[in-house]
């Protein structure tokens, strides 16, 4: 037989059998944007163990940071028949052809840790608070620089700006640090794009160009190898209650800034409960398939944990249950 | 030696049999690739890549490359999203705001092609090389145009694109078969199809026989980048977003496609049959990995395999053929 014959017999298999293989249990498909940090491995993790203790079938897919990927992977889950998508976007733009695919299939969909930009499709999301949760972090290192009396030079690590998540810490930040004018000076604004190269470059040139900033907040835990790497080379990575030590501040809650609150190196950060915004997410895949009246967002509140609070609240810090190496 | 020379002279075949044996095997194995639904989806899918990749197989039929394809998306992505999205507020009616700004895409396409012909055809660079540093230095460019900023808000029309159907054909069908149309009438019906393989076969050679050598290098780049800017519409329109990372990811898909499809990597034979057959083969794979509900890694792992596969036999099967 040529491949004519063949592609006949490709095109009659398709039209007498082109039906759905039937499911048994609910089907629910995951995608990830990246697996680049330790928060996306832990939220994926959370997931699929969520689904497991709930009986639920899963789907994964990681789109390695390609919004078009991220794309053909959900059309592939909507073509497999999958009864809800759980997304973590690249960024709060390309989100909306995806919302809009889901919507067209009839799937309900959950946004998972990004908010989307303003649009009419029909999802919910779930998102810790990161304003707040950064005021509240930021406001903690506040206090401590204004307690020990002395004057600061300050520096911010800037996530993303295409990600809402990053705009919004940067405006909790501000917000909070324009309380502490008195004793605080932003010297520094260092862009990563998420990009621990771009952080280390950052860093060390912000340092360099003023060596007495001694307050550093970064907008997430995943950066500090870099920042520990500039503050190591201009010998300024010392623990708390050591004269150089710098007040240092994060956002995540992930495995490295739990080791480094062990150690007394980092003074406080920001945690997105990631077992509870994963419950959160599939109780609303749930809820929707049942035709709960849902909200839009549902939020995160979050918490900080820092050397007071250290022991108590580690149980919930969903780093604290990872192993990580300084 | 014989029958190595028999499989090459059937690659065509080889390519064709490949995709669908696997799209047999898939049909049986992965749950819901046998749909329309996902039929349409591979369509859609198929379309930027197959568009790109016929771009790459001119070049690559003159024994050339071209690396900055990804660039090339990226950077008409980000004219394209300048010129059209309301933000900028270049154009107040929807039509010029189109029609400016993908003409834009496919000038700035084939601005980046030009140079990149230019370089290798005039300046005698090596293909490799030149290609590596337009890649860098647009996809720098790109970022550095928009600050690492998406552009939204483009017209309701493009990005309703991929959505509308003429005589229920989606758009994207009709540029996907233009293109390929476009394609295969150039390499198979003029003259300078007759000199992109005379000139991948032996330069020298076509130099003799009267072929303008450069300026066939330089159409190829600048066709390769046409295809590719054509592709970063189809990307844009269906991301709803002009992107300065847009097709970043894709050059391996790109260049997979024009090796499995057959494309000699040293010149001088390929089809653009074969490319489709290759492209639809890369999509296939990606598709059906997925619905198998492979990790990520998995998939990463068995393209690599795939393609690196396809790139040996290539080879063994050239150098089979120069010892007959």
């Amino acid at each position: 037989m040529g491949y004519k014959g063949l592609i006949a017999l490709l095109g009659i298999f398709t039209l007498f059998f082109s039906c759905r293989q039937p499911k048994e249990k609910t089907l629910i498909g995951i995608s990830f944007e990246t697996l680049q940090t330790e928060y996306w491995v832990a939220s994926i993790d959370a997931l699929k163990a969520s689904c497991e203790e709930n009986e639920l079938d899963y789907l994964e897919a990681v789109a390695n940071s390609d919004a078009n990927r991220q794309f053909e992977q959900v059309n592939n889950f909507i073509s497999r028949g999958v009864d809800g998508i759980v997304i973590a976007p690249k960024d709060a733009h390309t989100v909306i052809p995806i919302i809009k695919a889901a919507n067209r299939a009839g799937i309900p969909i959950v946004v998972y840790n990004r908010l989307p930009a303003l649009n009419k499709g029909t999802y919910t999301t779930i998102v810790a608070d990161n304003y707040e949760i950064t005021k509240k972090t930021v406001r903690y290192m506040g206090d401590l620089a204004r307690t020990s009396g002395k004057k600061y030079k300050a520096m911010i690590l800037i996530g993303d700006l295409g990600d809402t998540n990053a705009v919004m810490r940067r405006k909790g930040f501000n917000d909070a640090i324009r309380e502490y004018s008195d004793v605080i000076e932003l010297v520094a604004e260092v862009p990563t794009e998420w990009n621990q190269e771009k952080a280390l470059a950052g860093v060390t040139n912000a340092l360099q160009a003023n060596p007495d900033i001694g307050f550093i907040f970064s907008s997430s835990d995943f950066l500090f190898p870099s920042v520990i790497s500039a503050l190591k080379n201009a010998d300024k990575y010392y623990p708390i209650g050591h004269e150089k030590h710098i007040i240092l501040g994060g956002f995540d809650g992930d495995a490295m800034a739990y080791k480094m609150l062990k150690s007394g190196h980092l003074d406080v950060t920001g945690v997105q409960n990631v077992y509870y915004e994963c419950d959160l997410a599939l109780r609303a895949i749930m809820g929707i398939l049942e035709d709960k009246p849902l909200d839009r967002i549902l939020i995160d509140p979050g918490f900080i944990i820092h050397q007071q609070n250290l022991e108590q609240m580690s149980t919930y810090m969903w780093g604290a249950g990872l192993n990580s190496t300084e | 030696m014989g029958a190595m020379a028999g499989i090459s002279n059937s690659k065509s075949g080889f390519i064709i049999y490949l995709c669908v044996g696997y799209y047999l095997i898939m049909a049986v194995l992965a749950p819901g690739f046998f749909t329309l639904n996902n039929t349409m989806n591979l369509l859609f899918n198929l379309l930027p890549l197959l568009i790109i990749a016929i771009g790459q197989t001119y070049v690559m039929l003159t024994a050339g490359i071209d690396l900055s394809v990804t660039s090339i998306v990226a950077m008409c992505s980000v004219l394209g999203g300048f010129m059209m999205s309301s933000d900028t507020g270049l154009f107040q009616s929807e039509f010029a705001a189109i029609l400016f700004g993908i003409s834009t895409m496919l000038l700035g396409g084939a601005l980046i092609g030009t140079i990149n012909g230019f370089a290798v055809a005039k300046l005698g660079m090596p293909a490799f090389m030149v290609t590596l540093t337009t890649m860098i230095l647009f996809s720098g460019l790109a970022i550095w145009l928009t600050q690492s900023q998406n552009l939204y808000n483009l017209p309701e029309a493009f990005i309703d694109m991929p959505y509308t159907s003429l005589l229920g054909i989606p758009i994207p069908v009709y540029v996907g078969l233009l293109v390929v149309l476009v394609a295969y009438f150039l390499l198979n019906r003029t003259i300078f199809g007759e000199w992109i393989y005379a000139v991948g076969a032996n330069t020298k050679t076509a130099k003799i026989s009267g072929v303008n050598v450069p300026k066939t290098i330089v159409l190829v780049y600048v066709f390769s980048g046409l295809c590719a800017a054509v592709g970063a519409i189809l990307y844009t329109a269906r991301l709803e977003t002009g992107s300065p990372v847009m097709g970043q990811n894709i050059l391996l898909d790109v260049i997979g496609a024009v090796v499995i499809g057959g494309t000699s990597l040293f010149g001088g034979k390929g089809k653009i049959a074969w490319t489709f057959f290759g492209a639809l083969f890369m999509t296939l794979l990606d598709n059906s990995l997925n619905l198998l509900n492979l990790s990520f890694f998995i998939i990463m792992v068995v393209k690599g395999s795939v393609i690196l596969g396809a790139a040996i036999l290539n080879t063994v099967l050239e150098k089979s053929l120069k010892a007959t």
